[in-house]
C-alpha cells in the first residue's frame, strides 16, 4: 500500500503540500507563544507594579495604625481614656 | 592513430580522476557537515547547540515574593516592597560625557563618582545604588545615560519597628533571614526564586526573554501568637521604668498558659530595625531568650512546691523563723526582721530566707532540683528562638551544705526570662507545662506534661496571690480591679570577684487572674540605679501597669464586676465575641 503510494503520481505534490502544512503549523504556533510570553511579560509588570502599591500601603495602613498614634489621637483628639475597674460592666449572653 | 588515442585516453582518466578527488573531497565535506549537524558524536549536534547558546543564552533570577509576617490580629510586622537596584556597565558608561548628569540623578558628589568609575574602568558590572525606591529608579532609567540598568529586587521594612525588632530579626540585604523570627522561620519565609531565560547581543544586552524554566513561588506568610498592643504596652512601660530606675535594660514577656502562645516579648535597649546606619549589639539581642540570670526568689514557689509534694509541709504548716538569720556551713542568712513563727505561706510572701532555708533542708536539694527540671529549668522551651539558651541547673560532685540550700531560693542557677514565664505557666494551667510557641494557635496543644497535681498547682497560686496582698513584699505588682499573684526577686550581680554588692537585678514574675489563671508575666529589670532596685520596687509596678493591658486588651472579667454590674444581653442581636 505504502510502496504503491509512493510509486505513483500523486507521492511527490502530496508530500509537498503536507511538509507545506506542518512548517505554516510551526510558524503559528511559534508566533502564538511570542503573543503569549509577551503577554505574559505585560501581567508581570502589573503584578509588579501592584506588589509596589500594596506593600505602600501596607506600609502606609501600619503606620497610621501604630498603638502609640492611636493611643495619642483617642486620648487628644477624642478626650478618651482606659475605663477603670469600676466602669467597667460585663455583658452576659 | 595508436598513439593519438592512447594521449586521448590519458586524458580521459586524468578527468576521470580529478573528477574522483573533487567528488571524494565534496563527499567528505557533506559527511562531515552531517555528522556535525545530525550525527550525536563528540562534536555533534549537541555540542554545537550548547556552545552557541553559551554564546548567547543567560538565565536570570525571578525573585520570589518573601512571605509577610503578621501580629495575631493580621498587624503587619515585617514587609517585603519592591525596590530597583541600578547599576551600570562603565565600559558603556565611560566616555558618554553623561557622567556628571548620572552622579546629579544619584545625589553623588561628582568628583568621587568620576572616581569611583575610573576604578571599575575595566569591569562589566558595577552597582550604582541598591535598593532604590521604583519611582527613584524610574527617573534614572528613563534619562538616556547608557549603560545603565536596573534589577528587580525586595526589601524588607519593618512597621512595627523598634517594638518588637528584636522579636521579629532582620534579614540581611540578599533578603536571608539573619536573625530573630525571620531567621527561626527562614525555610517557610522564602519562596523558591524562579529562572527565566533570555537572549544577548555581542555587548551583553538583552535582546529578548525566550521563556521562563520555572516560575518563583512565593513564600509563606506568617501569623505569630504575638498582639502587637500589647507588644507596645510592653515597650512604653519598660521605657518607662528604665528612665524611674536608671536601669540599664529591661525585658518582659507575656505567655498565654494554656495555649503556650507567647504574647508579647519586649527589651530595651532596642533598635530601628529600618535604619541600618549604626547598628548597636548589645540592642540587638532579645534578652528574654538569649541572656540568662539569678532567678533569685522568683523560684521559691518551685521550692514550694517541692515543699508540698513531699508531704511534710502544707502551706499552713509553722515555721519558727527566729531569731531571724540562719547559719549554713560557714555563711549566715538573715532575714530583713525576725519574723518569729510563721506559715509556710507567709515564709514564700515574706520571702523569708531563713524558713526557705528550713524547708529546703527537710526537703532536700535533689526533691527541689528535680521540680526545677520538671519545671522545665535547665531545658529549651519549645520557642526554639535563634540563640536561645537553655540556662544551667547546678550540678556539684559534692555538694557541701550550702550548695544543698541556695538553690532553694534561686542561687547557683541560671534561667531565662522566657524559662521563668515557661515554669510559673503550669502554675497558672492546673500543672500542665505546655510547650511555648511564636506562631497562633487556636488549639489547646495536646503536648503538655503535667508536671505537678492540679491541688499543688492551686495552693502555689494562692499563696502567689497574697504576695501581691497588703502584707507580702509585692503590693505595687496588684491591679485594680483584678486579683493577681507573682513573685518578686532581687539578685545581686556577678562581677570578677563574685557578688557586687551594689550591683542588682530586680525581677518579677506573675499569674494572673487569680480565679481563672491564664496569663503570665515576668518583668526583668537589669541593673537599677539608686532607691528603687528591689524586685518589688523596680519590678512590681511594671508588672502591675503590663497586666492591667494584658487583662483588659484580653478581656479577662475584673473580680468588682459584680452581680448588679452584669448586664444581661438579650438573645439574639448579640455582641461579636472578642
Amino acid at each position: 500500500m505504502m510502496t504503491r503510494f509512493l510509486e505513483s503520481n500523486f507521492s511527490l505534490p502530496a508530500l509537498f503540500v503536507l511538509c507545506l502544512g506542518s512548517a505554516l503549523m510551526i510558524v503559528k504556533e511559534t508566533h502564538q507563544t511570542r503573543l503569549l510570553f509577551a503577554q505574559l511579560q505585560t501581567l508581570e509588570s502589573q503584578r509588579w507594579a501592584l506588589q509596589e502599591d500594596y506593600s505602600r500601603l501596607v506600609l502606609e495602613y501600619s503606620t497610621l495604625s501604630a498603638p502609640h498614634r492611636i493611643s495619642e489621637l483617642s486620648g487628644t483628639t477624642l478626650a478618651m481614656t482606659s475605663p477603670d475597674a469600676a466602669a467597667i460592666k460585663v455583658v452576659e449572653q | 592513430m595508436s598513439a593519438k588515442i592512447t594521449k586521448h585516453s590519458g586524458y580521459q582518466v586524468r578527468v576521470l580522476v580529478v573528477a574522483a578527488v573533487l567528488a571524494g573531497l565534496f563527499g567528505m565535506l557533506v559527511f562531515r557537515l552531517v555528522q556535525l549537524q545530525v550525527g550525536a558524536s563528540q562534536y555533534g549536534a549537541d555540542f554545537l547547540k550548547r556552545q552557541g547558546d553559551l554564546r548567547a543564552v543567560r538565565s536570570a533570577e525571578i525573585p520570589a515574593y518573601r512571605g509577610l509576617i503578621t501580629d495575631r490580629r493580621g498587624s503587619p510586622l515585617a514587609v517585603s516592597t519592591p525596590v530597583v537596584t541600578l547599576w551600570a556597565n562603565p565600559q558603556q558608561l565611560i566616555g558618554s560625557g553623561k557622567e556628571p548628569a548620572l552622579a546629579q540623578l544619584l545625589n553623588l558628589p561628582v568628583d568621587d563618582f568620576v572616581k569611583k568609575l575610573e576604578r571599575y574602568r575595566n569591569k562589566q558590572f558595577m552597582y550604582l545604588a541598591r535598593h532604590q525606591t521604583p519611582a527613584v529608579a524610574r527617573a534614572v532609567l528613563s534619562s538616556d545615560i547608557p549603560g545603565i540598568y536596573g534589577q528587580r529586587e525586595y526589601r524588607r521594612f519593618y512597621p512595627a519597628g523598634e517594638v518588637v525588632s528584636q522579636l521579629v530579626g532582620t534579614t540581611n540585604i540578599d533578603g536571608d533571614g539573619a536573625s530573630g523570627v525571620e531567621m527561626r522561620f527562614d525555610h517557610r519565609l522564602q519562596g523558591v526564586p524562579g529562572k527565566k531565560r533570555f537572549i544577548k547581543d555581542l555587548h551583553g544586552d538583552a535582546i529578548r526573554d525566550i521563556g521562563v524554566v520555572s516560575e518563583a513561588s512565593d513564600g509563606e506568610s506568617l501569623q505569630l501568637s504575638i498582639d502587637l498592643r500589647l507588644q507596645h504596652a510592653q515597650h512604653r512601660e519598660l521605657l518607662r521604668a528604665m528612665t524611674e530606675t536608671g536601669a540599664a535594660a529591661a525585658s518582659a514577656v507575656t505567655v498565654d498558659a494554656q495555649t503556650g502562645e507567647i504574647l508579647a516579648m519586649t527589651n530595651l535597649p532596642s533598635f530601628n530595625p529600618n535604619r541600618r546606619g549604626q547598628l548597636n549589639l548589645a540592642a540587638m539581642r532579645n534578652r528574654v531568650v538569649t541572656d540568662v540570670y539569678e532567678p533569685g526568689s522568683t523560684v521559691k514557689p518551685l521550692t514550694l512546691v517541692a515543699a508540698l509534694e513531699s508531704g511534710e509541709f502544707d502551706i499552713d504548716t509553722i515555721i519558727d523563723t527566729s531569731p531571724g538569720r540562719i547559719t549554713v556551713g560557714d555563711k549566715v542568712l538573715p532575714d530583713p526582721r525576725n519574723y518569729g513563727a510563721i506559715s509556710v505561706s507567709r515564709v514564700i510572701e515574706k520571702s523569708s530566707q531563713v524558713g526557705v532555708t528550713k524547708i529546703a533542708q527537710a526537703v532536700g536539694h535533689e526533691n527541689i532540683i528535680d521540680v526545677f527540671q520538671r519545671f522545665g529549668l535547665g531545658q529549651a522551651t519549645g520557642a526554639e528562638f535563634p540563640g536561645e539558651r537553655s540556662g544551667r541547673l547546678p550540678d556539684h560532685d559534692f555538694w557541701s551544705a550550702i550548695d544543698q540550700v541556695t538553690p532553694a531560693f534561686g542561687y547557683g542557677l541560671l534561667v531565662t526570662p522566657l524559662q521563668l514565664a515557661h515554669a510559673y505557666s503550669a502554675f497558672a494551667n492546673d500543672g500542665r507545662l505546655v510547650p511555648l510557641t511564636l506562631l497562633a494557635t487556636d488549639n489547646v496543644p495536646s503536648n503538655g506534661k503535667q508536671v505537678v497535681s492540679p491541688e499543688i498547682a492551686r495552693k502555689v497560686i494562692t499563696v502567689l496571690h497574697r504576695v501581691t496582698g497588703d502584707e507580702g513584699t509585692a503590693k505595687r505588682a496588684s491591679v485594680p480591679g483584678f486579683s493577681v499573684g507573682g513573685k518578686t526577686g532581687t539578685v545581686h550581680k556577678v562581677g570578677k570577684a563574685g557578688y557586687l554588692d551594689d550591683r542588682y537585678v530586680a525581677l518579677f514574675a506573675g499569674v494572673s487572674p487569680i480565679e481563672s489563671p491564664r496569663y503570665v508575666t515576668v518583668v526583668v529589670i537589669d541593673e537599677p540605679e539608686g532607691d528603687i532596685y528591689g524586685g518589688g520596687t523596680a519590678a512590681a509596678p511594671v508588672y502591675s501597669r503590663i497586666t492591667q493591658e494584658v487583662l483588659r486588651i484580653r478581656n479577662a472579667v475584673p473580680d468588682s464586676a459584680e452581680e448588679k454590674d452584669v448586664l444581661l444581653l438579650a438573645e439574639a442581636g448579640g455582641i461579636p465575641r472578642g
